[in-house]
Parts: structure tokens; C-alpha cells; sequence
């Protein structure tokens, strides 16, 4: 049995009364392209945060590649790379300059840095603006460049928090390609975005959190299954057929997810529509 | 599309990098954000070469000021350790000391708040990068070493120990010693204080609280001083500070200051002096330990457990859905011209918005008020008696800070001037309402000073020079109205007196920022040759004569401005686009 690249048991983090992760059991397997999905303020960030040492999760464990996070997050953050919500970049350094400090923090030498910068600027299409302060970058720049930081040394396991958010479509297209050949040579990718067909498109796994808790977890393929399930137990026979029918991750998402606390719908009723829309 | 080393597999990062590879990186990194924010500038031409006249000008103004900062403390330092130690007062020395740690913390409290609101290096970032504790630890401590607080405090020390050595040569081993262990001690202490400040100032109320907490301290300081010590004692001013140390000395034994004097000074008894040096060393790992604690806190991530709970506690509260009205009423929410008489919807939407925006900002207020505080207490001591003098002073004073919001008509909404932008509405009404509100608040303040001045006065103000300095204050806050209108439209990114060189910025903004000090500082200083001129002349009505055709002249001014704002405004609506609302 392989080591995972990702593994956690029953991960939780409390902020004073508010539980924003509750007893999140996550296996993600090395060379897996995983998506993590959920509504706004379900918990990814946070989980993103406690799976790459940024933040201590309140209970439970953390294992990547093999070495508990909190034994040794020194070495676990030398083997993964992390493009954070905020991007975390320092706005008053250039491209050039940043990738070079991202890579001499990580240990490269001089000559690898420095070579692996000037790669990167070139493949992200960044390198006619060496020039340019990070703080007059667009945000689609600043994506780009936070993601050149995340791979510059190489990472086993990738987080992407919304990595393609702001990004044009020729970039987002070269960096998806690049991501795959990741993928082909070995590397694990965590990816969060709200944009489905993306994850959709990518993703081999797929797991949904939604309020802290991991609610959907699995292949694409079994998500289908599972949801068709649900819905053959939900509704008349006559909907069986065309439940059987590939669905696609939106509509498993939102089945899952797309209800209120009380278990209705979350979707506005028509009567309930702003009405003086035109 | 270049590609990455081909389809080779990227090597790995060394397995143990070693530290000097990340503090040389890390101060590195330091560097060039130090030479980058000094240096580089994104103009090119005539831009950059005005900018470099700027930048050459606001350096030959500033950093004579921060010179006289630093070497006041410094020389001062140096003298009262001499006088202690020559003129035989050595239960002194432990009072200066402790002179040095406040003046220390204050610079040092405040320089981290002002970072904290331009938003500089935060050196918790570095938590992402594959660090131990121990080493993340080592970072902290050394980042941020050349602070002002530092460096004055140690340029204190240091004088502190040569003035010491000038006295007693037989000193200067212990002062040396001693007083370099102090400054560990000092540097702790502030980094201690500074890992709880960090995480405190991340939250705006503190800030807002903690601005007001400070400005309060400095009006209560030099009220206490004058009150205590009147200028006009017998035998020149004794300060609070000198009152101080006559008699604080013996209180300060079992404290840090404390047991650096008596380690320097018993020579007498070496074991007494080992044991106070051996109390000031475990003082100072005390410090550094509980600022480990604290590090290590934020090192498992502490500062980013914020966010949730606010979100939590703002998703607590239930929002009352508005009536829906049908789609046939659209057109009717369209904005009006006018309705009724007062104000059109527009101004008074933005009105209500910048009320609000004010309510909600507790440091404004502080700006605002201080002033006031100081006018009292210098209206009852330097200038008690010369109210005529005082009083255009006084106004000018107050009304200074408030001045440059007339410069910030959009540059102060950032992003928000969107909306503007967007809305079916004439701009030239978000003007106006704006400008409204900064002079009612403008008027305000310089009504208050007015009636302050004009009540502590021990004679009634003469009517020829109420005239004069009310025609001036006309002049001067119409006159600064409309350029600051005309700037807020040509150049309309947030412009802050003493920043201008710091932040992003265009050749046109840092062009205008230097037109905007002349004109600020111009317009106020006009007032002193008329005064003198109309004493020499003993003609008390010429500052009335001069100041009521410029008065008149800049209300002319602004007039003809917001006649024709609104062609002037699209003619530079391409400009209020790039410069506020690029992301």
C-alpha cells in the first residue's frame, strides 16, 4: 500500500465558539489531481491553511508524504508548494527579484535559482516586465507569478487556492497544461475553485465540504453514482432513468450542498425573486 | 509558450538548507524593498526628473527634522549621564535609563503602528517558507534591528555610556558592558511588546483606540509639563522629566533600569554589582522567552485565525429583506435633480455616506481634536497675552490637517470611486457634497479655535485683526477648496503631506504633491508678513485690505470651478479610471 500524499484524521479547527473544520477525514493519493470544492466560507481556506502548516488545526492529524505536519512542518513545507488565497507576495519587489528569494528560501543554489527564474518569467509570460514592482503587476500577473513561486522549487504536492481566478484564458490554458504534466510526472495537486467545470476538467477526485464538514468524497465517477443513488431513494421511479444518465459536477454539487439549514432548497423560490428586476 | 527544462523531473530543494542560505535571502529581501520603495519610480523624462526634485526637496526639509529627532535624545543622553556621575547624583543615572526605555518604546510603539498602516514587510508572511521555529525565531529578532527605535535607543545608550566614561574613566568597562547588556534588554522588551502590538494592530478599532490613547498621552504629557513647570519659574524651566529624575531614582532598584545603574556604579562592591548585572541578564531572557511564547504562537498560525470569527460573528445577525417594488418603478429610482428644496438626492446619498464613513472613524476624530488641546495649552502659557497674534496661528494649526482632505476628493474612496464612475449621476455633485462635508468640518475647527482664543484671552481681540484673520481664513480654505478640487480631478490618487515620496505614485500626483505643500504652506504663511507689515506700519486694517480681494478672489475661483466641473471632469475621467481603479 503506497503512502498517501495527503492524509488527515478527523482534522478540526475552532476559532473561540465558531467550528469552521470539523473532523475532516481527507485521503488524497500520490499523482492524484484533487479538487476541493465547497460554498463560500465552508472551510477550504481554513483546511488549505492547516494542510500546509500556515495555520495549527485545533485537534486531529496531519500527514504528508508520509511525515506528520506537526512533528516536522519544516520538512513538509520544503516538499510542497502553495499558491495562498491572498497570494502572499511582497509588492514592493520585482517578478525577478521575488522568484529569486522564493528559491534561495527554499534552499536551490544560486545557479538553479537563477535559472529557474528566468525559465519561469519566460513560461508565465512575465519576463517583458522584469522591470515592473509586483504592486503594479495586474491580478492576473500576480497569479501567475504566485504560482511560478509555488512550483520554483519543485514541489511533490501542489495547493492551488483559486489559482486560474483573474487569469486570461491563454494563461490559464498554458498553466492547466503545465499542471498535467505535473500530474504525469508524479507530483499531487490540490486544487480549490469555485469554477466547477474546471475541476470538472481536470480533477480525477473530487471532495465537497460544506459548514466544516467533508460531505462527498471520491472519484468523479463515484460521485455520479453516489448522487444518482440519492436520487433514485428521493423521487418516483419514473426519475430513475434519467438519473442514471453522467451528471454533470455542478449538478452534484449543488445537490449536495445546495440546501439550507433546514434542508430546503437553497435556491431562491421564483416568488421569492426580486421582482423589479427587468 | 517556453517550456520548463523540458520533460526533465525537477530536482528536489536541498534536504537541509542551511540557515545562513535564508537569513542572507531574508536580508536580501529587506534590501531590495528598501531600495526599490527609495528609489525606483515608474516615470521616465520630465516625470521622473520632477519627481527626483521632489523627492531632493522633501529630503532637504525632512531629514533635518529627523536628525534634530534623533540627536536631540542622543545628546541629551550623553549630557545628563555626564551630570549624573561629575556632579555626584548617581541615583540619577537609573532615571535616565529609564528615560531611554520610554523614549525607546514610544518610538518604537509608534513606528509599528504607522507600518501597520502602510501596510509594509510582514515578516509573519515567513511562516509559509520550510523554517524551524528556532530559526524563524532568529529572523524576527534580527528583522527589523535598524528601526528608528533602535537606533535612537541605542545611539542613547551609547552616549549614555561615553558621557559616563567622560566623568569617571574608571567607569567605562561596566558602562560599556552594562549598558550594551541594557540595550538587549531594551530590544526584547520591544520585541515583546511588539508580537503582542502586531496582532492587535491587525484589528482597526485597536488602531483607532490606540491612536487616541497615544495622542491623549501627548496632550496630557505637555500639560502636565506646563502645568508643573511654568515657563516663567524662577531660575529658566525645569521640564517634567528633569523634575523626574531629582527623586525617582531609589523607586527604580528592582527594575531593569535599576539594576543597570547599580551594576555600572558599585564599584565598591563588585558582588553587588555581578548580582545586578546577573538580574538585568535574567530580566532579559525573561523578555526574550515570553516573546518566543508569543512567536511560536504565530508560528502555528495564530494571526490567521481572525477571519472566521468575524465572519461568524457578522453572519450572526439577521437582515431585514427590503420591500420589493414592481419593475415598472425603475425609471422612478432613477436620481432627480432636485427635490424639494436642499439638497439634489445625489449630494445628499453622499453626504449621508460620508457621515458615515466619519462616524466610523475614531482616528479622525483624534486628528481633528488634538489640536485643539494644544491650542488651550499653548494659549495659556507660550502665547498667553498675545491672543491677536495667536489666533490666526491657532486656526492655522487646526484647520492644517483637515486642509489636505480637500486634496483627496476620490483618492480617499480608493476602489469605491467606481461607483461614481458607474452611477447615471454628475460627478460634479459628489464634489460638491464632499466638499461640503470637509468644510463643515474645516469651519467647525476653526470656529472652535476661534471661540477658544477669543474666551482664554485676558483682553478682548481687536475687530481690525478678527476682520483680518477671518478674510485670511476665507482666503485659505477657498483657495486650497479649488485647488484641491482641480488636483482631486487631474490627479485624483490619495495625496498624505509627508508620504507623497513613499507611496505608488505618477509623475502628475508627485508634480502636484509639491504644489499642494507650496500652496498649503504658502497660504498659511502669508499671514505672518501681513502681520508684521501691518505692525510695522501701525496700520492695523492692511491684513483686512490684502486678505479680503485674495479672499474674494479664490470664492470667485471655486465658483467658476464647479460652473464648469463637470466638463472639466470628463475631460479627466480617463485619468480618475487608471489611477483609482486599477486592481
Amino acid at each position: 500500500m503506497t503512502t498517501p500524499a495527503i492524509d488527515t484524521t478527523a482534522l478540526t479547527r475552532r476559532f473561540g465558539n465558531f467550528t469552521a473544520v470539523q473532523d475532516v477525514n481527507l485521503r488524497v493519493e500520490a499523482g492524484q489531481f484533487f479538487g476541493f470544492l465547497g460554498p463560500n466560507g465552508a472551510g477550504k481556506s481554513t483546511t488549505i491553511k492547516m494542510l500546509t502548516g500556515l495555520l495549527a488545526p485545533t485537534s486531529g492529524t496531519i500527514h504528508i508524504l508520509g511525515e506528520d505536519i506537526k512533528e516536522n512542518s519544516a520538512e513538509v513545507k520544503r516538499q510542497v508548494g502553495v499558491v495562498p488565497e491572498g497570494m502572499a507576495l511582497f509588492g514592493r519587489l520585482t517578478g525577478e527579484e521575488y522568484l529569486r528569494f522564493v528559491g534561495r528560501m527554499y534552499g536551490l543554489d544560486r545557479a538553479t535559482t537563477e535559472q529557474r527564474t528566468q525559465e519561469l518569467l519566460e513560461f508565465m509570460h512575465l519576463a517583458d516586465e522584469r522591470k515592473k514592482l509586483i504592486t503594479d503587476y495586474s491580478h492576473g500577473m500576480q497569479k501567475k507569478l504566485a504560482l511560478a513561486a509555488a512550483v520554483i522549487h519543485g514541489p511533490r504536492v501542489l495547493f492551488l487556492d483559486e489559482p486560474f481566478e483573474g487569469v486570461d484564458a491563454v494563461a490559464a490554458g498554458t498553466l492547466k497544461a503545465m499542471l498535467q504534466r505535473m500530474i504525469a510526472r508524479g507530483a499531487t495537486i490540490f486544487l480549490t475553485s469555485h469554477v466547477l467545470e474546471i475541476v470538472e476538467r481536470l480533477c480525477s477526485h473530487v471532495a465537497i465540504i460544506h459548514r466544516g464538514q467533508l460531505v462527498a468524497q471520491g472519484s468523479l465517477a463515484e460521485l455520479q453514482a453516489g448522487a444518482g443513488r440519492r436520487k433514485r431513494g428521493d423521487r418516483e421511479e419514473e426519475n430513475a432513468a434519467e438519473s442514471e444518465q453522467k451528471r454533470s459536477l455542478e449538478e452534484i454539487f449543488l445537490e449536495i450542498v445546495g440546501t439550507d439549514r433546514e434542508g430546503n432548497p437553497a435556491a431562491t423560490r421564483p416568488e421569492q425573486e426580486l421582482s423589479w428586476l427587468s | 509558450m517556453a517550456e520548463l527544462e523540458g520533460g526533465k523531473q525537477p530536482s528536489s530543494p536541498a534536504r537541509n538548507i542551511s540557515a545562513r542560505t535564508q537569513l542572507v535571502a531574508v536580508a536580501w529581501l529587506r534590501w531590495r524593498i528598501l531600495v526599490n520603495s527609495t528609489f525606483r519610480r515608474r516615470s521616465t523624462g520630465a516625470g521622473r526628473a520632477a519627481g527626483l526634485a521632489t523627492a531632493i526637496l522633501v529630503r532637504i526639509v525632512v531629514w533635518p527634522i529627523l536628525a534634530l529627532m534623533v540627536i536631540g535624545p542622543v545628546a541629551g543622553s550623553g549630557f545628563m549621564a555626564w551630570a549624573a556621575i561629575a556632579n555626584n547624583h548617581p541615583q540619577r543615572l537609573a532615571s535616565l535609563l529609564a528615560g531611554i526605555m520610554l523614549l525607546w518604546l514610544f518610538v518604537s510603539v509608534n513606528g509599528q503602528n504607522a507600518a501597520a498602516a502602510l501596510s509594509s514587510f510582514d515578516p509573519s508572511s515567513l511562516i509559509r517558507f520550510p523554517l524551524r521555529f528556532g530559526r524563524y525565531l532568529i529572523l524576527r529578532t534580527f528583522i527589523g534591528l535598524l528601526t528608528p527605535s533602535t537606533i535612537v535607543g541605542c545611539m542613547a545608550l551609547a552616549a549614555a555610556a561615553i558621557g559616563i566614561v567622560v566623568a569617571d574613566a574608571g567607569l567605562a568597562l561596566p558602562a560599556f558592558v552594562v549598558l550594551a547588556v541594557y540595550a538587549w534588554t531594551n530590544i526584547f522588551l520591544m520585541r515583546m511588546i511588539g508580537a503582542w502590538f502586531e496582532r492587535w494592530l491587525a484589528n482597526r478599532r485597536f488602531r483607532e483606540i490606540f491612536t487616541a490613547l497615544m495622542a491623549l498621552s501627548a496632550v496630557g504629557f505637555q500639560f502636565l509639563n506646563y502645568e508643573r513647570a511654568p515657563m516663567h519659574a524662577y531660575g529658566g524651566r525645569a521640564s517634567l522629566i528633569l523634575n523626574l529624575m531629582r527623586g525617582s531614582g531609589a523607586e527604580l532598584g528592582w527594575s531593569p533600569p535599576g539594576f543597570a545603574a547599580h551594576a555600572i556604579l558599585e564599584r565598591a562592591h563588585p558582588f553587588e554589582a555581578v548580582l545586578n548585572l546577573a538580574a538585568l541578564a535574567a530580566t532579559t531572557a525573561l523578555f526574550a522567552a515570553v516573546f518566543a511564547v508569543r512567536l511560536h504562537k504565530q508560528f502555528l498560525g495564530e494571526y490567521l485565525s481572525d477571519s472566521p470569527v468575524v465572519r461568524a460573528k457578522a453572519g450572526a445577525g439577521h437582515r431585514k429583506r427590503p420591500n420589493s417594488r414592481p419593475a415598472g418603478s425603475v425609471a422612478a429610482s432613477l436620481p432627480q435633480r432636485a427635490v424639494g428644496p436642499g439638497f439634489a438626492p445625489v449630494v445628499t446619498a453622499c453626504l449621508h455616506k460620508e457621515w458615515l464613513t466619519l462616524r466610523g472613524n475614531g482616528a479622525q476624530f483624534v486628528s481633528m481634536l488634538t489640536p485643539l488641546f494644544f491650542v488651550v495649552i499653548l494659549n495659556r502659557t507660550t502665547f498667553a497675552g498675545h491672543s491677536t497674534y495667536f489666533l490666526p496661528g491657532a486656526i492655522a494649526y487646526v484647520v492644517f490637517g483637515a486642509l489636505a482632505g480637500l486634496y483627496n476628493v476620490f483618492g480617499a474612496d480608493g476602489l469605491g470611486v467606481q461607483i461614481y464612475l458607474l452611477a447615471p449621476i454628475r460627478l460634479r455633485d459628489v464634489i460638491v457634497a464632499k466638499n461640503l462635508m470637509s468644510l463643515t468640518l474645516i469651519a467647525g475647527e476653526a470656529g472652535l479655535a476661534w471661540a477658544l482664543v477669543s474666551t482664554l484671552a485676558p483682553a478682548p481681540i481687536a475687530v481690525a485683526a478678527q476682520v483680518s484673520t477671518g478674510l485670511w481664513t476665507i482666503f485659505v480654505i477657498a483657495a486650497n477648496l479649488a485647488l484641491g478640487t482641480v488636483r482631486s480631478i487631474q490627479a485624483p490618487r490619495r495625496f498624505v503631506p509627508g508620504q507623497a515620496q513613499r507611496r505608488r505614485t505618477t509623475p502628475t500626483n508627485r508634480t502636484s504633491g509639491l504644489l499642494i505643500l507650496l500652496v498649503l504652506f504658502g497660504s498659511m504663511a502669508l499671514q505672518v508678513p501681513v502681520t508684521l507689515a501691518s505692525r510695522y506700519l501701525n496700520e492695523p486694517w492692511l491684513g483686512a485690505w490684502i486678505f479680503g480681494p485674495l479672499a474674494a478672489a479664490a470664492v470667485t475661483a471655486y465658483g467658476l470651478l464647479l460652473r464648469n466641473a463637470e466638463q472639466f471632469i470628463m475631460a479627466h475621467r480617463d485619468v480618475l479610471g487608471e489611477e483609482l481603479c486599477r486592481v
